[in-house]
């Protein structure tokens, strides 16, 4: 038998401690035994935590016996309460916590929580309270699994030790692994010092000095420090029932509890009846000469004398040469400074209690407030008062740096939890917060001592489909539909908004008759320009609010309904910030800003006269300052139309070049929500029928503008496409097309066009750099989804690649028999301004809102090869990474 | 160094103490150590005297350690002047502690990262005490030790009036560096206010104390954390008579 074998169990199943040397020696024992404890079930644990707990709480007694013979501080009876708590309510509050394995689950969400031990704790235990807190030690690390290893205070580590050996032979009996709890019985600093360093954790009870050691070890640390607990008592306070409650508290072990009352600050009003209660319960108020004594006995160059801790009340003035009956509960100072160059301004840890007067309620809170700042940062306050208080009382706990805030409750006896309060968690290591230098605040439990792994599954967020609650479409349908605003919804006044070209061309003139005819008073704004500005807006929203209509009809294409959708916005809600609104989104669910509620004020009304935009549709608006040049792209289901009118009819004059620019805007609408991350089952449909009908009719509608079934079609198209992409959001080709616009007035329609089949090349790559971020896209297969929509507008081909190819020419040949011109620069682009604004627009359009939702996430250097490719005609690359 | 260092016969007693004598010897001055005491003491000090200067401290300047009928000795040049104990006693009206207190901020200003440290000094005379105090007051007083903040400042470790030579110009130079270190200025100062108080001058322990912590910016508690542990430190070079008021100051906790 080795010697180490042999010491081992000389000390039974500890593991004790008699030099560092032998620290490092046992603790790797301990981590063995840990190891085979980690591997108990909840079961198991349960078994050992019962035992265990049982055989401390018999122990009590004896146990509180040698705390006091051997520290020569507190009161036996006391104790015994102590240990009675540290086993009795530990046990009841842990009883059936979860501490082993899975401790919750969320199956719908794919969540579980996993408990696991942290290994070995070092536990650092104060003279104050011994045997309570090595049982309270202890036991929290059994119930979760841990292996503790106790560096106890020289002055109490013989009454430690037998407490931690009572734990540990229980435990032991009750299947827990030999060597799970051990103590350092030679102590010394570096022994100490090391444990803090090669322990998991520490749980530290003791001074700065020991807190600071903690958290300068290394090792995470649950330190707790000094406190200097102040209680007020308020005028309105049942005077007697604080009186009794302080004196309770304060004489519970001889004052040793660290949450104890230290002063108490009474208002003038209900001073003398509460000196008076008291003094009659048996505490003495020093006077004269007897309060310098005590003054210069307590408190030695600032510190708290180490022969007072924990003595009585008589034994205290004795040593300061003051005669008290043997029976005197506390010795009270009446004091008037809460300076710390006030000796009884501090932490006594003893009978001995500083009594201050105060004019006002604030001025008491002043006091406590100070008092806390100069020695009790963290820890715990109390404040007697009439419960109907609440204003009272939340100032109090306003003003109070401190982690527990007792109201009419004996301190000692509340701040430890369950005992005066049944929510607060039983401890006996109450954290202090940052105030105190600790890392927790709350008093320390069982989920301190595990780390929780959080197992979380893949899932796929919910997604939606949202479009305006009417969609009216069919040649003729208008004046139907507008029937509606007045037989059915009883609307009185409407206001139109329309450009010029349409205003002029007598387009309002259908709508303005039949809202005649229904006695629907109306109102028209007709100067909205291409790219809408804020400044248009403005003037129309001007005219919006003195006309006070109760709904507003567009007309027009997408900048006339965009700047009506502004419009709208800034009716009902003139106080939000553009800037606000404007602001990307990673999630549309998650943005920062939430829209205000539209629609208390306007129904709106959106009736499309060009087939491209989808905005009567779409959630989306684009604005321009004019002044500061910025566009506000805003996005948001607020701003969805509440109906929308696609009449065929009011389709019919188009011009050739709009025709063109907006059915091409159409397809990169379609195709862009089809291969989106975020494209759905729900909008798929719609995307795959739209661009069937785009090859099918644009380039009739284009060649001629009287094909009414072309025309017909290519206004469902854009609504349809608008649909999907409402939804499913569109790619990098919006992104890019927008900054063409923007940089190079290139028409929108036209600029997505240009460099379609480009992005498409780029977005079908097989081994992007980066895909895209989002659940529901598992994998790049943009390429995959590109043919389906290919075989959709009946290309075909042996193999998906030929489909692409084919579908890829396809768009070409429309692109071309719709005239849109085959490269940026042929679009008048000049060379030296496109290279000077190449950098700025390819970032610009990396950080377009449409980007989130490309099933590539795009590199700006990427961007910018497109740009080249679509402006020089550079052959289509792989665009692999 | 010279082996053999020659007093002249015409020196003079400056201060006569239990382990040394001090003598003008005219253009300088030589510190006699009777012979119990450890060369390495002698030359700690002479040590700490050079670091001293090094970092730029008025200092009386180093011209010779050696030994002089089997003592060892060192040798300064003389500084010409009073001490600020004599200029205190001489006109006890003249308040002189706002000098006093800026000229030990001054040292502190200074730094040699060569010095002893002074948390390894403390914790040496506190192990050393194993007759006078139990355990668990060691063990305390060492914990407490180690939580306090690590500084580097140059600590005269002796800071009295007696160790302060006034030049006629007003200038002070600082002699004696036996027990210099480098470490925490509130260390030094507690034990310059213990020193004080163990001189009996209460009351100029208090005024000292307060003037330190209002220059200084600092709080009084920071200071008096420290009291314990310059306490321990003074039992342990053997303070006898003063032994109670000492352990009084040893015995206070911060928390248990």
């Amino acid at each position: 038998m080795s010697e180490e074998t042999a010491a081992v169990i000389n000390d039974g199943p500890a593991l004790v401690v008699r030099s560092t040397e032998e620290l490092i020696e046992k603790l790797a024992l301990m981590r063995e035994a840990q190891r085979r404890f980690a591997t108990y079930t909840q079961e198991q644990v349960d078994k050992i935590f019962f035992e265990a707990a049982l055989a401390a709480n018999k122990a009590r007694v004896p146990l509180a016996e040698m705390a006091v013979e051997e520290t020569g501080m507190g009161c036996m009876e006391d104790k015994v309460i102590k240990n009675h708590y540290a086993s009795e309510y530990i046990y009841n509050a842990y009883k059936d916590t979860r501490t082993c394995g899975v401790v919750e689950e969320d199956k719908t969400f794919g969540i579980r929580k996993v408990a696991e031990p942290i290994g070995v704790i070092a536990a650092v235990i104060p003279t104050t309270n011994p045997t309570s807190t090595a049982i309270f030690k202890c036991l929290i690390a059994l119930k979760t699994r841990n292996a503790i290893m106790i560096s106890p205070h020289p002055r109490a580590k013989g009454c430690t030790a037998a407490a931690a050996r009572i734990v540990l032979e229980a435990a032991v009996a009750a299947g827990a692994p030999e060597g799970i709890i051990g103590w350092i019985e030679e102590l010394s600093l570096e022994a100490t010092n090391t444990l803090m360093a090669e322990s998991d954790i520490i749980l530290a009870t003791g001074g700065p000095g020991m807190v600071k050691a903690a958290y300068s070890s290394g090792t995470p640390a649950l330190g707790v420090g000094a406190g200097n607990t102040p209680v007020i008592i308020d005028s309105t306070a049942d005077v007697r029932m604080a009186v009794n409650s302080i004196i309770h508290s304060k004489t519970f072990d001889n004052g040793m509890i660290c949450a104890s009352e230290q002063s108490v600050t009474v208002l003038d009003d209900v001073y003398e009846e509460a000196k008076a209660e008291f003094a009659r319960r048996g505490c003495h108020f020093l006077e004269g000469e007897e309060l310098d004594r005590v003054r210069k006995t307590i408190i030695i160059n600032g510190k708290l004398n180490a022969r007072i801790v924990g003595q009585t009340a008589h034994d205290i003035a004795a040593l300061a040469g003051v005669d008290v009956p043997p029976s005197t509960k506390v010795l009270i100072g009446e004091v008037e400074s809460v300076d710390i160059s006030e000796e009884f301004a501090h932490e006594k840890l003893s009978p001995v209690l500083a009594m201050y007067h105060a004019a006002s309620f604030d001025e008491a809170i002043a006091k406590a407030e100070r008092l806390v700042a100069d020695g009790g940062y963290g820890h715990t306050s109390s404040l007697y008062i009439n419960g109907g208080e609440s204003e009272k009382i939340q100032r109090h706990y306003e003003a109070m740096k401190t982690c527990r805030i007792l109201i009419n409750t004996p301190s000692s006896q509340g701040g430890i939890g369950d005992l005066y309060n049944f929510k607060l968690p039983p401890s006996l290591t109450l954290g202090c917060g940052s105030w105190g230098g600790n890392s927790v605040s709350e008093n320390v439990g069982v989920k301190h001592l595990i780390n929780i792994k959080t197992v979380a599954e893949r899932r796929e967020n919910m997604l939606w489909f949202r479009t305006p609650e009417k969609v009216y479409f069919k040649k003729g349908c208008m004046p139907v539909a507008l029937d509606e605003l007045g037989a059915v919804m009883g609307k009185r006044r409407a206001f139109i908004v329309t450009d010029s070209f349409l205003y002029k061309s007598g387009f309002t003139k259908a709508i303005e008759s039949k809202l005649d005819e229904m006695g629907i008073a109306h109102a028209c704004f007709y100067d909205v320009a291409p790219d809408p500005t804020l400044q248009c807006a403005e003037q129309g929203v001007a005219q919006i609010r003195s006309f006070e209509p109760d709904t507003i009809i567009a007309v027009g294409g997408g900048s006339a309904m965009d700047a009506a959708k502004i419009m709208w916005l800034m009716y009902e809600h003139p106080e939000a910030a553009f800037e606000d609104m404007a602001m990307d989104f990673m999630d549309i669910r998650k943005r920062v800003y939430s829209y205000p509620p539209m629609g208390a004020k306007c129904y709106f009304v959106a009736i499309p006269t060009s087939s491209g935009t989808g905005s009567e549709v779409t959630p989306f608006a684009i604005i321009t300052d004019a002044e500061s040049g910025i566009k506000w792209p805003l996005a948001d289901y607020q701003l969805l139309p509440n109906m929308a009118i696609v009449d065929t009819d009011n389709m019919m004059s188009q011009p050739k070049g709009l025709t063109s620019a907006s059915g091409v805007d159409v397809l990169t609408h379609a195709l862009e929500a089809y291969v989106s991350v975020m494209a759905s089952d729900y909008t798929d449909g719609l995307a795959l029928r739209a661009g069937e009908l785009v090859f099918k009719y644009l380039a009739r509608a284009y060649d001629d503008p009287d094909d009414f079934e072309a025309r017909d079609h290519m206004a469902s198209a854009s609504c349809l496409a608008g649909m999907a992409f409402a939804n499913a959001f569109l790619g990098v080709n919006h992104s890019m097309a927008h900054k063409l616009g923007a940089f190079h007035h290139i028409p929108h329609g036209w600029a997505n066009a240009v460099i379609l089949t480009r992005v498409m090349r780029y977005n079908a790559a097989e081994r992007p750099t980066k895909m895209g971020t989002f659940p529901q896209y598992q994998y790049p297969h943009a390429k995959a989804r590109y043919v389906e929509f290919g075989r959709a507008c009946g290309f075909t081909g042996a193999s998906d690649d030929e489909v692409f190819e084919s579908f890829v020419a396809g768009i070409e040949e429309l692109k071309a028999h719709v005239g849109v011109k085959p490269t940026i620069k042929d679009f008048g682009v000049d060379e030296q301004h496109f290279l000077d604004t190449l950098d700025e627009m390819s970032k610009q359009a990396f950080n377009d809102q449409c980007t989130g939702a490309n099933p590539r996430y795009p590199l700006v250097s990427e961007i910018r090869e497109l740009y080249l490719d679509a402006y020089y005609d550079r052959p289509a690359s792989s665009y692999e990474d | 160094m010279s082996i053999i260092m020659k007093l002249p016969k015409d020196k003079k007693v400056i201060v006569e103490r239990a382990n040394k004598v001090v003598y003008d010897c005219g253009d300088s001055v030589i510190k006699v150590f009777n012979s119990t005491k450890p060369a390495a003491d002698i030359l700690n000090e002479a040590l700490n005297l050079a670091r001293a200067e090094q970092a730029g401290i008025d200092v009386p300047e180093l011209v010779e350690v050696g030994k002089t009928g089997g003592n060892w000795a060192i040798r300064t040049k003389k500084v010409e002047g009073k001490t600020l104990r004599q200029l205190i006693n001489e006109d006890p009206s003249v308040d002189r502690m706002t000098e006093f207190v800026e000229l030990e901020l001054s040292i502190h200003a200074h730094t040699n990262p060569l010095m002893n440290r002074q948390k390894d000094k403390y914790t040496r005379m506190i192990n050393g005490l194993t007759e006078v105090i139990s355990e668990a007051t060691r063990y305390e007083l060492l914990m407490r030790l180690d939580g306090m903040p690590n500084h580097s400042k140059v600590c005269h470790g002796d800071f009295v009036p007696s160790n302060i030579i006034v030049r006629e110009d007003g200038s002070m130079c600082v002699c004696d560096w036996a027990h210099a270190t480098q470490g925490n200025g509130a260390a030094d100062c507690a034990t310059t206010y213990l020193h004080l108080k163990l001189g009996g001058e209460d009351e100029i322990a208090e005024r000292y104390l307060s003037t330190y912590v209002e220059r200084q910016g600092c709080s009084m508690a920071y200071v008096q954390g420290w009291m314990s542990i310059v306490a321990a430190a003074e039992l342990a070079r053997g303070r006898v008579i003063e032994r109670d008021f000492l352990l009084s100051m040893i015995d206070v906790v911060d928390y248990y």
